[in-house]
């Protein structure tokens, strides 16, 4: 492939990759998926019932491999079947967003009626009202996780088939959304009430925010919250994986000579050390920024 | 804390003997019936899911068992090794054992998930006292999930078949991950102080329902198994366990609420 066409694809994948991290992070923040939702599930434990979707399918890697296994299963079949790509992958996305609902509801359902000698009622509204939403969520995940995947087999030609190149994607995605996306729904939104790094004290667990702007926070004031900043992020995390990992060998391709095979792994080394000292200066300089945090790790040192 | 789950043994409901003898059993004439049936028609390639679904319920009350002792976190990591175990004793079993293969892939996994269970419980010092039986009967789970998927996919378990059908066609990833969901997530969706037995158990059958519309889906492009026998049970037999899932959840539940307030103090008092 022509060096410039290979560039245009990277790009194409890095696109679809970054709107996945996004909606894939969204979507847990919806459902309080994965590390925010242990506080979630804490709370009506410590006499705060709330009206927060309590979703805790897995965590989010084996949650996002199902959906897009399906998808990329079901996608793949069609295509056998010799229906058009742009077909196969919707039709996938939207088998897997259905299994996804269900899953949406048995967790909610059951981990709340589990709750019963703490009161915690089941409330159906936030069961219609968010549930489509996680959905469209998740549809827009496996969608953009098949396209990465499809990109990859038809015009990369990677040895690895539909199905198992997606469901490696969907773990990556769940991966990065639960390491890179929770932090901004956990401690930034379900304790902003306490001062900002001041981490969170025992006597707090459970003590999460249940009321809004107006009337009781939900869901999906939460996900309102998470789209400003940690989706986002999210998205480029990811995006950027994937851009990077492909970026090496599409400039120095292995395919051409030995020595541009370990050029590819050197460029790789390079890129993670940068990224290591380039987080190092940004958590310094933040250490340096916010009170509370230095202070303590002063006495503590 | 009990938010993982009671942090002593789960107790109620049907005794952990029986689900053994409808997982092993059930699983068992699943993953032979579908096989024998087949070859006089493909339409009956179901009847391996039907064997899966069994070994999933199975699964599940496995999980349920051993999580129990506090296991929060760690349920979703427990049904994976389950699969993971699964897979490997069901493609070795598979391979050496000819007709014997899912019986050879079974014994292989219980002494997998007996090595695994030993090891956690002595190396590891876990001290869960059922962790040597739950991780074999996970992993036995976890093997006839995998042979009766793959036999509803491809309506035998013959290893060049499967492995043609299933493992090359990557479509193993979604027996993987959709079996060891199936097993995992009934007890970590009901996980809580007040979890029933029943309600973990239904919702078993229905995530097992939803793998068996999948395999159907799969079978469409394979030429020893039909696929809409396979759709058809699945769904409604994921549409009669979801439906009683929600009466169990109706029943178990503080109140059911269309909407409203959070309680008040006095309620809480």
């Amino acid at each position: 492939m022509e060096p410039l066409m290979g560039m245009g694809v990277l790009a194409l994948m890095g696109a679809a990759a970054t709107i996945a991290g996004t909606t894939e992070d969204l979507e847990s923040d919806v459902g309080s998926q994965s590390n925010p939702n242990s506080q979630v599930q804490l709370a009506p434990q410590m006499m705060y019932p709330h009206r927060i979707y309590n979703k805790a399918i897995s965590g989010e890697p084996p949650s996002n491999a199902l959906i897009c296994a399906i998808g990329g299963t079901v996608a793949s079949v069609l295509m056998t079947a010799s229906l058009s790509v742009i077909f196969a992958i919707a039709i996938g996305a939207l088998v897997a967003t259905a299994v996804h609902g269900t899953y949406c509801i048995t967790a909610y359902m059951g981990r709340t009626a589990s709750q019963k000698r703490f009161r915690q009622p089941i409330y159906l509204d936030i069961l219609r009202s968010h549930t489509p939403v996680m959905m469209g969520y998740a549809f827009i995940t496996t969608f953009c996780i098949l396209v990465v995947s499809y990109i990859m087999v038809a015009v990369l030609a990677h040895p690895f088939p539909l199905t198992l190149l997606a469901f490696i994607w969907g773990i990556t995605v769940g991966a990065i959304g639960s390491s890179t996306g929770d932090v901004h729904y956990g401690a930034e939104r379900e304790f902003q009430n306490v001062e900002f790094g001041s981490g969170l004290n025992a006597a707090n667990s459970g003590n999460i925010v249940r009321k809004a702007e107006s009337g009781l926070r939900n869901g999906i004031d939460n996900s309102w919250f998470c789209a400003k900043f940690g989706g986002p992020v999210t998205g480029l995390a990811f995006g950027m994986t994937v851009f990077l990992s492909g970026w090496v060998t599409a400039v120095f391709n292995p395919a051409t000579s030995l020595t541009m095979g370990w050029l590819s792994v050197a460029a790789g080394v390079i890129l993670v050390l940068l990224m290591i000292i380039w987080n190092r200066k940004i958590e310094v300089a933040a250490r340096k920024a916010f009170g509370p945090y230095k202070e303590e790790e002063e006495v503590a040192a | 804390m009990s938010a993982g789950g009671a942090g002593g043994e789960a107790t109620g409901g049907i005794p952990q003997n029986k689900l053994i003898a409808l997982g092993t059993l059930g699983g068992l004439a699943g993953a032979y019936g579908g096989h024998f049936l087949s070859v006089a028609s493909p339409a009956f390639a179901f009847i391996g899911a039907l064997g899966a679904i069994c070994a999933i319920v199975w699964g599940g009350a496995a999980v349920r068992r051993v999580a129990s002792y506090g296991l929060g976190t760690g349920v979703p990591s427990i049904g994976m090794m389950a699969l993971g175990m699964g897979v490997v004793a069901s493609m070795f079993g598979l391979a050496v054992g000819g007709i014997a293969g899912p019986i050879v892939a079974f014994i292989t996994a219980a002494i997998i998930g007996l090595v695994i269970g030993v090891l956690a419980n002595k190396v590891l010092g876990m001290g869960i006292p059922i962790m040597e039986q739950s991780m074999t009967e996970i992993a036995g789970a976890g093997a006839l999930t995998i042979i009766g998927l793959s036999v509803a996919m491809t309506g035998t378990f013959m290893f060049d078949a499967v492995l043609e059908t299933v493992v090359a066609t990557g479509y193993i990833a979604v027996i993987f991950i959709a079996g060891g969901m199936a097993i995992l997530h009934p007890f970590n969706a009901n996980l809580g102080p007040d979890e029933k037995q029943d309600r973990t158990l239904m919702t078993g059958v229905e995530k097992g329902a939803i793998t068996m519309v999948v395999a159907g889906i799969v079978a469409t492009v394979a030429d020893g198994a039909s696929a809409i026998p396979s759709i058809l049970i699945g769904v409604i037999i994921w549409y009669i366990a979801f439906s009683k899932y929600v009466k169990l959840v109706n029943r178990d539940a503080y109140k059911v609420l269309g909407t409203g307030l959070l309680p008040t103090e006095e309620e809480l008092e």
